[in-house]
């Protein structure tokens, strides 16, 4: 029997009164700037507020033409991807491994507070990790460059020189978040039927050999599923963090495309420019999600959409 | 029947400030006060809190006299002056709700805010604004830095001192004598006397933890470049020709200033830290006595710096200043320009003449006596008659600042003798040998075309990006001064850097006519 419409609403009205706050924030704060994009074309008059918007100068591609005229063009696409893609490769196994490793531990109070520990950092402001950075890798009273001294080497000026810059973007940023991402890899593990545990165990198995072919095969959906999560969103490098970290010594490496769009909008007041400069990125952070999705329901049969 | 209450209203006040003035018969206001007779009139204004994270302005003791003796209240907008430029872009970029009177987050060079028709052009009210108006007189300069392309005159500025109180360099005092220096007049005999610095245990702690100099990078242009006969602070630079150059794209000296400063890195003269170096590092090493040279405004010599000493008598300075290095150029400090702020009336305000005549009074010199002095019996006394700080004034800071001394949110100008009276005799002293032979004026400020503006918001940004990770580049030698700097150049030019040339010789030109 078909229900109408009418009644599938009565049905469901608490569940639709407990979505309607998350569709009232995805429409204000997603969806209702869009509008916005619009400046990309134009050239915005300066106090003009929303009909500004419809009243300013159109001026078609000249922002786009400028963005990939300018010398910055290349070396802001192939920062924003790289730095994103090494967030990924390094980023992404440490968990897993992590989470393996910790649910083999006999010592299960050790393997508690291991857990407790690593993902305490998670909790930590970027600011305060960005400030730990500083003084820490310091040339002149840091600890590490301490030790590097005392050890004979040579001090290392970390935070502006362009070739560290990745590094610790990548290292500071797994360090902060393995401990908490591990969390969904170990509830896999759990997940898995202890009854193949012991079967295994009866066979002899060796623990590597339990890990190596029950364990990973074990985890393999929800690892293959976070990874293409994780493709999707991989042009978002945190502007916060790389906003904190850079400085003119580094652009070199650390300029990406959202701190570029955050000088020339706001600084210089370039707003139909940073428009578009934001809206291309926009576009090629879209083209991962659509390719991430498609990739998704061809191996796991899962995806969004 | 109301007009003559007024009038003697106006009285009673005037009499009372000429007895604030400690009898000055000058007249020192032109509007008539109180600027309105409609009671709990208000007038908005979105302005710059204090510098002191401590303090908040909004109940700042002498703007609250100022408007009380005008007859309003004023409705605030503070936003705090580290922030201001990213708060208020986007605010007057939208344009929503604004406040009558404006403080502008930067110069509007490009005329971005102006030629939008957001602001009032002011000179059309010229007629409310008397103070304004003889003030523009005094300061042809000024007026002349002011008046838009368009002709007209949109902003009320805020103005500093230009030539005392600069960036100068500062040496240790007690360090020169105890190797026998002099204050080194060239780069060869400072780089000498950074190396013996470096040889010598001269704080006697047994430690080998001198540091020859603590500069911030955002100084070094203005300590070295001047050697090599460039104005790198100003970046484009007009010559005794009168003709326009870009600092960092002068072949040859830019090179050679460079090349210097990658000689000092290498050697450890100039710490690796230089980029990340600040002004609360530096004091730490005054206090430690570490450091045998800096580079800061003059202002910081004697209260910040010297003060740090522990044997500081407060009449000869520790920390104090000296002539600028010259190299194959004689060298020179850089001065400033006069205007700091900039003040407009919002266009779409329906308060617009109280408001222009309220900008107006806060301009007059009966307000600018408060910004600068205070109130007798509050801030300062007479002695023999002159005027003379309390002590609350110097030993509380807070307090001081609270009252809205200075104030960054009115269009205050700050005045030499004012400032002076703050500083110990060696400081002023020592100042005043810099004005005449060594401070140079930078490049003025002057309004861009519409097309100069397009022209320069397209090209600028890159450039400025460009020459600064460069500059750090050559100078650590991440990039090869033999092998990169032609590439740089032509990286330059690729960045349109002749266009850009060519707007800025184009403004100086206006620049000098308007002079004549």
């Amino acid at each position: 029997m078909k229900r109408s419409l009418g009644e599938r609403l009565k049905r469901d009205r608490y569940l639709l009164l407990m979505f309607l706050p998350v569709l009232i924030y995805y429409l204000v704060f997603c969806y209702l700037p869009m509008v916005g994009i619009v400046m990309g074309f134009e050239d915005y008059r300066m106090g003009s507020g929303f009909e500004g918007l419809f009243t300013s100068k159109w001026v078609g591609l000249k922002w786009f033409n400028q963005f990939f005229s300018s010398v910055f063009a290349w070396r802001l696409i192939r920062n924003t991807f790289l730095l994103s893609f090494f967030s990924l490769i390094f980023g992404f196994p440490i968990p897993i491994i992590f989470a393996v490793a910790i649910t083999q531990l006999r010592a299960k109070r050790f393997a508690k507070a291991a857990q407790v520990v690593t993902y305490l950092p998670y909790f930590i402001s970027t600011v305060v990790v960005v400030g730990m950075m500083t003084n820490f890798l310091s040339p002149s009273n840091g600890v590490i460059n301490l030790l590097i001294q005392k050890m004979g080497g040579k001090a290392i000026n970390f935070m502006s020189d362009p070739a560290w810059f990745r590094p610790l973007y990548v290292i500071s940023g797994s360090w902060q978040s393995f401990g908490f991402n591990s969390i969904i890899f170990v509830a896999a593990i759990m997940g898995i039927d202890p009854a193949l545990y012991e079967a295994m165990e009866v066979d002899g198995a060796s623990r590597w050999q339990r890990i190596v072919h029950l364990i990973l095969p074990g985890i393999s959906e929800t690892v293959i599923l976070l990874l293409i999560m994780t493709l999707g969103n991989l042009l978002n490098v945190g502007f916060e963090k790389v906003y904190l970290m850079y400085s003119p010594a580094v652009y070199e490496t650390g300029d990406v495309i959202s701190t570029y769009v955050y000088r020339q909008g706001i600084e210089s007041h370039k707003y139909g420019y940073a428009s578009a400069v934001g809206l291309f990125y926009s576009a090629v952070g879209f083209i991962f999600v659509v390719t991430s999705n498609h990739l998704s329901r061809k191996v796991t049969g899962s995806s969004l959409w | 029947m109301k007009k003559t209450r007024i009038l003697s209203l106006v009285l009673a006040l005037m009499m009372l400030l000429g007895i604030a003035s400690a009898g000055s018969a000058e007249s020192l206001n032109l509007a008539q006060l109180p600027l309105t007779d409609q009671a709990g009139a208000t007038v908005s204004i979105l302005g710059m809190n204090s510098w002191y994270s401590t303090v908040d302005l909004k109940d700042a003791l002498l703007l609250k006299e100022i408007a009380d003796r005008a007859g309003v209240t004023i409705d605030w907008t503070l936003i705090d002056p580290t922030t201001y430029s990213d708060t208020v872009s986007p605010m007057l970029a939208a344009g929503k709700d604004l406040p009558d009177i404006l403080e502008m987050p930067d110069l509007d060079l490009n005329m971005d805010y102006l030629s939008s028709g957001m602001l009032e052009p002011l000179d059309e009210h010229f007629d409310l604004m008397p103070n304004y108006v003889a003030f523009l007189e005094k300061n042809p300069d000024i007026k002349a830095s002011l008046t838009a392309v368009d002709g007209h005159i949109y902003y009320v500025p805020q103005t500093v001192v230009t030539n005392n109180y600069q960036p100068v360099l500062m040496y240790n005092m007690p360090w020169l004598e105890k190797l026998g220096l002099e204050a080194p007049k060239t780069l060869d005999e400072f780089v000498a006397y950074l190396r013996k610095i470096k040889e010598t245990d001269l704080n006697g702690n047994g430690e080998n933890d001198e540091i020859p100099m603590s500069i911030q990078n955002a100084f070094l242009p203005y300590m070295f470049a001047p050697a090599f006969g460039l104005d790198l602070v100003s970046g484009y630079y007009a010559d005794d020709n009168g003709v326009v150059h870009f600092a960092a794209y002068e072949k040859d000296a830019y090179k050679a200033y460079l090349s210097f400063l990658h000689g000092l890195y290498e050697e450890g003269l100039l710490e690796q830290e230089f980029t990340s170096l600040n002004r609360d590092q530096i004091t730490a090493r005054c206090a430690n006595d570490q450091t045998g040279a800096t580079f800061d405004y003059s202002w910081q010599m004697s209260n910040l710096y010297s003060a740090q000493y522990p044997n500081y008598d407060k009449t000869v300075g520790i920390i104090a200043g000296a002539a600028p290095l010259s190299g194959e150029h004689a060298g020179f400090y850089v001065g400033r320009n006069p205007v700091s702020g900039i003040f407009g009336i919002n266009a779409k305000s329906n308060n617009k003449e109280l408001a222009i005549k309220f900008l107006d009074y806060a301009m007059s010199e009966e307000a600018q006596d408060l910004y600068v002095w205070g109130m007798e019996g509050l801030t300062y006394e007479i002695v023999d008659g002159a005027r003379q700080y309390l002590p609350r004034c110097t030993e509380d800071t807070i307090w001081y600042q609270g009252l809205g001394i200075n104030a960054p949110n009115m269009p205050s100008q700050q005045s030499t003798p004012a400032t002076d009276v703050l500083l110990p005799k060696w400081h002023v002293e020592n100042d005043r040998t810099f004005e005449e032979p060594f401070i140079r004026a930078p490049y003025p400020t002057v309004y861009a075309t519409e097309e100069e503006a397009s022209t320069s918001s397209m090209y600028q940004v890159d450039i400025d990006t460009y020459v600064n990770e460069s500059a750090v580049a050559f100078i650590t030698g991440t990039k090869n001064l033999e092998a990169d700097f032609d590439n740089y150049i032509a990286t330059l030019e690729s960045m349109q850097i002749a266009e850009m040339l060519k707007v800025r010789q184009a403004q100086y030109d206006r620049f000098a006519a308007a002079q004549k």
